[in-house]
């Protein structure tokens, strides 16, 4: 057993360690955008483990990827991931507080006057 | 093997957004939802990218979250006036 067999089988093995990692990440995500109570929680799950549980996902098929074509173009996806992910989340809070959507607990501000409806016409 | 299993994953995950996307009692959960739907689908098309060893679906993947990132900014710019043409001057100006 040569030297590139042993390398090509520990990429693999850490190809699947991290995209392990992530697919924990992604469940918890999806899991709690499906069972939280309110749009600002949802927006915590989807934020938190969801961006990080993608970002991650995308590194382990980067790692094992047969190509650096696809590799390169892999990490490419996971930096536009990890840099449009925290402002969509950042947009959808703030038009959401904007548009008078109050927490279901702890205190809230309206943003202006008149916005204090507690929920959003659908 | 790697690639299949993650998109497998992936996909349950993709289900349960659908899920949320249908039942989101406001407009937001359903946009919040729907970003989170493309996501995954861009991530499992990546992932076919590396089982199939085509450079395209990734590319493919690429198109779209960009796709994904500026519909959302445009479903969040419209209904914050729900208008396309927002006024210059605040309401109690004019």
């Amino acid at each position: 057993m040569d030297v590139s067999a042993v390398l090509e089988l520990v990429r693999l093995g850490l190809s699947g360690i991290v995209v392990a990692i992530g697919l924990l990440l992604i469940a918890g995500g999806a899991l709690g955008l499906l069972r939280f109570p309110d749009l600002y929680t949802r927006l915590h799950a989807a934020n938190v483990a969801d961006v990080v549980g993608s970002v991650v996902v995308v590194l382990g098929l980067a790692i094992a990827a047969p190509d650096w074509n696809i590799a390169l173009r892999l990490l490419l996806l996971a930096a536009l991931l990890i840099a449009l992910g925290p402002t969509l989340t950042h947009l959808v809070a703030q038009a959401a507080h904007a548009a008078g959507l109050a927490p279901i607990a702890g205190r809230y501000a309206a943003p202006r006057p008149g916005a204090t409806r507690s929920s959003t016409p659908q | 093997m790697t690639a299949l299993a993650a998109a497998i994953g992936v996909g349950i995950a993709l289900l349960l957004c659908v899920v949320r996307l249908f039942a989101g009692p406001s407009l937001y959960d359903r946009t919040l939802a729907a970003n989170g739907v493309i996501i995954k689908l861009a991530i499992i098309v990546g992932a076919a990218g590396v089982i199939t060893a085509q450079a395209v679906f990734v590319d493919a993947a690429l198109a779209f979250v960009l796709a994904s990132v500026v519909a959302n900014v445009a479903v969040l710019k419209f209904f914050r006036s729900r208008s396309f043409q927002t006024p210059l001057a605040r309401a109690e100006d004019m």
